[in-house]
């Protein structure tokens, strides 16, 4: 065990913690006996800090990263939970099978993704990953070594999913796979004229297995909104089936240059680039490979590390569909008013039912990357008045600055889950910064 | 063919099973820790459909080594080839070590090890063919103040493999002994370092690819030959200034 300086991907938390990465269970059982309070750690690629917090042990699980179990034939895998998205390809792909809910980068390890109640591009169709978990093992200083599944101990199983890591360390997961056939993927560009218009387009296709999802532009006013709607289909006229395996050695994604590069010029400037070279130089279908479509981010990690030391803002929302249209048109409003610096704007559709303070609910995910600055924190002030007024779903797992009274009002089961929690564990073992701000 | 690998369960001595995993070739792991094994070995056999059989056994107790040597002799004969990538070391580990500790750490590092040897030598030499790899430090190079235990009971197993080389340079049986440096493991994860670490990874692929060779000593990483050439030539009296002027 020793000392260690880490932050948020999003750079909105710095802390020294005391870290260690344990290589037996012997020794992981006697780190959290020896520890008052722990935090289990996998990539750390969190935006937000939940997997430490200032001067607390956080128990990495980069080496239980192995098989357990493998049944090809009811498509089910246990997995110890560091292993990461990467590991879990390279073993499952080959036999045709995966996860559809994959999150956007492959360091990310399984134990993160099913404390984060995790989805991918496909979670209209897909869900979140809660759909593909059977069973969990976790273990807890004083509750020690417990399954859990839908036969047992179902309280602390839904608990665990999507709660951030407090019930105690996720060692094992089992998961139900799904067919994965086709090598690549086919990808076919639609303009878009504003985010009304994505709305449309991207509605139809909301209970469709191929992913819709949008880039547009918010570089002016006249442009907001414009941009394009991406369409991933499984490619299934290739009739050679070759072993996908994924590069596992991928940059550092939490560095940062030393000065933040993005202003209202540089994003003018990319998203001009961007979108002459979508509507004029690239084709309009399109094969794309599995890392391109499935982690976007491997090899434009400089995305998050051009934001410099200051770091960046995500909001994530689902909207419901009858609140579409006002949320919209207070977006539009808002803009106008206030300018912000907005580096991402996307959309997607969203499939799920609200629990705990898991990210789900049936909509439209909206997500925008700000600027770390003055302004953009007043504009996502104003959209978070938004949300709490209208009962939406902003992301606890990506916003940092997300504030504890609007996660009250936008999450009704806020104080459910606190109380089980409490009730599970009454000294409060398992914290992060992020249940110290739920004040959990 | 089976290659028995002794301290299997974690660092080097895991990157070796998944070495000979990759190259095809059936393991048997050995470890006090049999829970790690447990999950080492389905993960190696999902991944590389080769046979591994598990073993628990603790090489800090040389009575626990005995017995299970005098009841599974049939096990020694199935044996080509043996690895020791173990190494015990304890939180203060100095001069004052009690008696329990200086036992384990000797039994862990260099006893159980040698008795390992003195009975599967036989077995090798029956059969005329087999390799034996052992694994030194470079703390054994120089007298320290801290993990005593450890650096004396490696600095017992250098020379006894270097007797052991010596002792079949007319057989056919392959003895290595490799002498580490700083290798990226758990052990030094929390040390400032002035020198790189090596990579346990490359170390354990270097480890499968000289299986053939006879008679090798070498470093890892390489360059740390000349440090220890440093440390046996200068003088104690002069070293012991040194590390003097140092603290």
């Amino acid at each position: 065990m020793y000392k260690k300086k880490i932050h948020s991907l999003d750079k909105s938390y710095f802390a020294e913690i005391l870290f260690s990465s344990p290589d037996k269970y012997k020794k992981f059982e006697k780190l959290s006996y020896e520890s008052d309070n722990i935090s289990t750690m996998g990539s750390c690629n969190s935006y937000v800090p939940a997997s430490f917090n200032k001067n607390q042990l956080s128990i990495e699980l980069k080496n239980f990263n192995r098989i357990i179990e493998f049944d090809k034939k009811n498509k089910l895998i246990t997995v110890e939970s560091g292993i990461q998205l990467s590991e879990l390809c390279s073993f499952v792909l080959p036999h045709n099978l995966w996860i559809p809910q994959m999150p956007g980068y492959p360091t990310i390890t399984i134990g993160g993704i099913v404390a984060t109640n995790a989805h991918g591009k496909s979670c209209s169709f897909h869900g979140t990953i809660y759909k593909q978990i059977k069973k969990i093992k976790i273990f807890h200083k004083i509750h020690g070594w417990l399954n859990l599944s839908e036969n047992e101990n179902k309280e602390i199983f839904e608990l665990t999913i999507g709660g951030f890591g407090l019930t105690g360390s996720i060692i094992e997961v089992q998961l139900k796979l799904e067919d994965f056939l086709g090598n690549n993927f086919v990808t076919e560009i639609e303009e878009t004229k504003s985010t009304k218009d994505t709305l449309n387009k991207i509605k139809q296709h909301n209970n469709s297995e191929i992913y819709y999802y949008s880039w547009n532009r918010t570089d002016n006013l006249k442009n907001f909104g414009k941009g394009f709607i991406f369409k991933n289909k499984k490619n299934f006229s290739k009739s050679l089936i070759v072993p996908k395996k994924i590069n596992s050695s991928i940059n550092n994604i939490s560095s940062n240059l030393i000065l933040n590069i993005w202003n209202d010029h540089t994003i003018k400037l990319t998203q001009t680039f961007y979108y002459i070279f979508f509507k004029y130089l690239k084709s309009k279908k399109y094969e794309e490979d599995f890392n391109n479509v499935i982690f976007p981010f491997i090899g434009k990690e400089i995305y998050f590390k051009s934001f410099g030391k200051k770091g960046f803002i995500e909001t994530q929302i689902i909207v419901p569909y009858k609140k579409l249209e006002l949320f919209v048109e207070e977006i539009e409003f808002l803009y106008k008013r206030y300018k912000p610096s907005i580096t991402l704007y996307s959309i997607k559709n969203f499939k799920g039912s609200k629990r705990f303070l898991r990210f789900e609910d049936d909509g439209i995910c909206f997500t925008f990357d700000f600027i770390n600055n003055y302004n953009n924190l007043k504009f996502i002030g104003q959209l978070d008045k938004i949300c709490e007024n209208n009962f939406l779903t902003p992301s606890i797992i990506k916003d940092s600055r997300l504030k504890l009274s609007t996660i009250k009002k936008c999450y009704h089961e806020y104080e459910a889950f606190k109380n089980d929690i409490f009730q599970y564990d009454k000294k409060r073992i398992y914290k992060s910064a992020i249940s110290d701000k739920l004040q959990i | 063919m089976s290659n028995l690998i002794i301290g299997a369960s974690s660092g080097l001595g895991r990157e070796i099973a998944y070495e000979f995993g990759k190259n095809s070739k059936n393991v048997i792991l050995m470890s006090r820790d049999v829970k790690d094994l447990k999950v080492l070995r389905s993960d190696i056999q999902f991944k590389h459909n080769i046979n591994v059989e598990i073993h628990e056994l603790d090489f800090s107790k040389l009575d626990e080594v005995k017995n299970f040597i005098s009841k599974n002799l049939d096990f020694l004969n199935r044996i080509d080839g043996i690895l020791f990538p173990i190494g015990m070391m304890i939180e203060n580990d100095t001069i004052k070590n009690t008696e329990e500790e200086f036992t384990s750490l000797f039994s862990a590092n260099f006893y159980s090890v040698i008795f390992f040897i003195s009975k599967i030598i036989d077995i090798f030499e029956i059969k005329n063919k087999g390799f034996i790899v052992g694994f030194g430090s470079i703390s054994a190079s120089l007298g320290r103040d801290s993990n005593i235990g450890y650096s004396c009971s490696k600095s017992a197993l250098e020379r006894y493999f270097e007797g052991l080389i010596v002792s079949n340079l007319k057989t056919k049986i392959n003895i290595q002994f490799y002498k580490l440096g700083y290798l990226n493991t758990n052990l030094s994860a929390s040390k400032k370092l002035l020198l790189p670490k090596g990579s346990p990874k490359k170390l354990a692929k270097k480890v499968i690819k000289n299986l053939d060779k006879k008679d090798l000593k070498t470093y890892f990483p390489k360059w740390w030959v000349l440090i220890d050439y440093a440390i046996k030539i200068i003088p104690f009296v002069l070293s012991k200034n040194i590390i003097k002027y140092f603290k």
